[in-house]
């Protein structure tokens, strides 16, 4: 599992481009499950358990990560781009990035030359532009196309018992439902890989119609502020804690029995201690006529930006607790 | 030599406070050239002429970077500047920190739901470290330790590159290529290379070695604002414009009209590079070392300064080192 997140963490998929993702999932799961891709190019997924399952479960992770998208282009070369997905101005300003092959870099006024008021404010976004080296609009659009998408550059690397990379949300839910497909499973489920969350969990409303689930566990990646001079009660989650189980957020109010059911599990989780964010549940719980729906958060520092950090045990919890939740749900224990 | 090679090689090592790995890589290829010397934090390398009459080039070894000043309980660092750095693109900017071993670290950001309205940035002891590693921080980190940016360089397209530290790396490739071009040549002056140390302190390290060295004259090559957004035209140099000639009370006159006099001659690249009183940059200090030293600038266009991002082309690396292999065979003013 933990291979599967450094290379999937690798690999680039800004919302609507999610084909590196795609087809690096694809590879590990033919031949394991059986799978299809639909129009919007989620994959879809079936995995043959050893035994029948008394409820339909769908296991949901997202394959896209929040970037930029190449907008227009200056006559004098830069590149002017529009967020995919909520990118603070802090964590764009002097970064690298790669728009497909191509390097390049946000670029902006040195602090020599701002005033006093301007050192200690952020420009707006709009404000910022991409530098590929490009001396004309010609010699630019030679290189990049507009609708192209731009990633910040960040390598994957340990830092004690945590790891830091990008797109940690949601390529650490990537690889959990990896390891679920790819391992033997004791009952049969159904998985969606699923395309534009970052951009209002589009892709999940289709593939939760598609499979047409009694149940869902999203796996996903959550804001963990256990920062310093944070004080305990906004801290949402805690590294190190296990994962977060949400009650309630901004775009779901949660199966109550179900999320009883995992803070019960004897695994060491935490519940997301704040109504924030929001994730595939949004679109999943009101699917049809209605899905029962647990999220399982991997807690996250930093996250949207290029250096999130993340916990190495919280994600083997996050494993544990989709295992809990799935033998439950599907052998009938959690009601 | 390739000069991009050598750029990039110095640009991913670190010359800051008491960590002089740049410098001991500049030393050791200028060793191939010259007669090189250590005075402190700083390099200096001779090559002798058929006179006694002494030209320094001048480029800075050091770094912008950061000092840690606090370690906290969760693993959580406080640091200072050690140079000018834009607070405001520290947020979830990943750095190395050199403690007991080189660990990596992510800036604090403060996520959205604990952000009301328009931050301001004010103060860098607000924007935390985090080391990942909590209370196991304080075995490794200390305060006293640099903190410098990670990110190695890359090339954009064109023959433009972007990296940390090309200001002032940028500088000493190009003094180590003309070191190799003038290296077997028979000069009319002796040419001291000096790659100082802490000009972003305060331009100390050029100060001690300006006044050791002593010479008759003197260029300091730095990065100077290149044009790119948010910059007027009239106010910087521009990429691949060629090498920045500059004109200032504080420089000498006669370098800067014959250092543009050579360019004109030798069909080399160059820009005007105009400034109303200190330039910035340790021709200001070298000028008035011991009894006064003839000095002049000459800058490289760069866009981004003091990020991990600076960004500058090739070929005006190219027109400096061809600029200054004329100046010294033309043995300077002295005889003008």
């Amino acid at each position: 599992m933990t291979d599967f997140l450094k290379e999937l963490c690798a690999l680039n998929a800004v919302s609507g481009d999610e084909k590196a993702v795609r087809d690096y999932i694809i590879s590990k799961i033919d031949g394991k499950a059986d799978w299809h891709t639909d129009n919007l190019g989620n994959i879809l997924v079936f995995k043959k358990g050893k035994k029948r399952s008394v409820k339909k479960l769908l296991i949901d992770a997202h394959m896209d990560e929040v970037g930029f998208i190449i907008s227009s282009v200056t006559a004098d070369g830069f590149l002017k781009f529009q967020t995919v997905g909520g990118i603070n101005t802090a964590a764009i300003m002097f970064r690298q990035v790669k728009i497909g092959n191509v390097n390049g870099v946000v670029c902006g006024t040195p602090i020599h030359l701002l005033s006093g008021d301007e050192k200690k404010k952020l420009p707006k976004s709009d404000s910022l532009y991409i530098d590929i080296g490009a001396e004309s609009r010609e010699e630019a659009l030679k290189l990049v196309s507009l609708g192209d998408r731009a990633v910040m550059c960040s390598e994957y690397r340990e830092m004690g018992n945590k790891i830091k990379a990008k797109a940690i949300d949601d390529r650490a839910g990537c690889a959990i439902l990896l390891s679920l497909i790819t391992n033997d499973s004791d009952y049969d489920f159904y998985a969606s890989f699923s395309v534009q969350e970052e951009v209002g969990l589009r892709g999940a409303k289709t593939a939760a119609f598609a499979a047409d689930p009694d149940a869902a566990i999203v796996l996903e990646a959550t804001t963990a502020a256990d920062i310093a001079d944070v004080d305990e009660t906004h801290r949402v989650c805690v590294l190190g804690n296990g994962p977060a189980v949400s009650f309630m957020d901004r775009a779901t109010v949660y199966d109550r029995e179900y999320y009883r059911a995992a803070l019960e599990s004897g695994i060491k989780c935490q519940p997301k201690s704040a109504v924030a964010g929001g994730n595939n549940s949004g679109a999943i719980h009101l699917s049809r006529g209605g899905v029962r729906t647990v999220a399982i958060s991997v807690p996250c520092r930093y996250i949207h930006s290029s250096s999130c950090v993340a916990d190495k045990e919280d994600i083997k919890n996050a494993e544990r607790l989709a295992k809990y939740m799935l033998a439950g749900i599907c052998g009938g224990t959690v009601k | 030599m390739d000069i991009k090679d050598i750029l990039f090689d110095l640009s991913a090592l670190d010359s800051i406070g008491y960590l002089h790995f740049a410098a001991d890589y500049a030393e050791k290829v200028l060793s191939r050239f010259a007669k090189t010397e250590r005075l402190g934090g700083s390099v200096t390398g001779t090559i002798k002429g058929n006179s006694d009459y002494t030209i320094m080039l001048d480029a800075h070894i050091d770094q912008v970077g950061m000092i840690v000043t606090d370690v906290d309980s969760e693993g959580f660092l406080t640091v200072a500047p050690s140079g000018g750095i834009d607070i405001r693109a520290l947020p979830s900017r990943e750095v190395t920190v050199h403690g007991r071993k080189n660990i990596p670290a992510v800036f604090c950001s403060t996520p959205p739901h604990l952000s009301s309205g328009e931050t301001v940035y004010d103060d860098i002891n607000k924007i935390k470290l985090d080391t990942g590693l909590g209370k196991n921080a304080a075995d490794i980190v200390s305060p006293g330790d640099y903190v410098t940016f990670s990110a190695l360089p890359v090339s954009l397209s064109g023959d433009l590159v972007s990296g940390r530290s090309f200001d002032d790396r940028a500088g000493v490739a190009c003094l180590l290529k003309t070191a190799e071009m003038l290296s077997g040549k028979d000069l009319p002056c002796n040419v001291v290379f000096l790659f100082s140390d802490a000009e972003e302190l305060g331009m100390r390290g050029a100060v001690t070695a300006a006044f050791s060295t002593a010479p008759d004259e003197a260029v300091a090559v730095d990065v100077s604002f290149g044009n790119g957004i948010g910059i007027p035209p009239e106010e910087c140099g521009k990429l691949k414009g060629g090498a920045m000639i500059g004109f200032a009370p504080t420089l000498d006159s006669a370098v800067s009209k014959k250092l543009t006099k050579i360019a004109e001659d030798n069909g080399i690249k160059y820009q005007t590079e105009v400034m109303g009183g200190r330039t910035g940059t340790n021709a200001d200090v070298i000028g008035v070392s011991g009894s006064g030293v003839k000095t002049c600038t000459v800058s490289i266009p760069l866009r981004n300064m003091h990020t991990e991002v600076e960004t500058l082309s090739i070929s005006d690396l190219e027109s400096v080192c061809n600029l200054l292999y004329g100046y010294i065979l033309s043995g300077g003013v002295r005889n003008d």
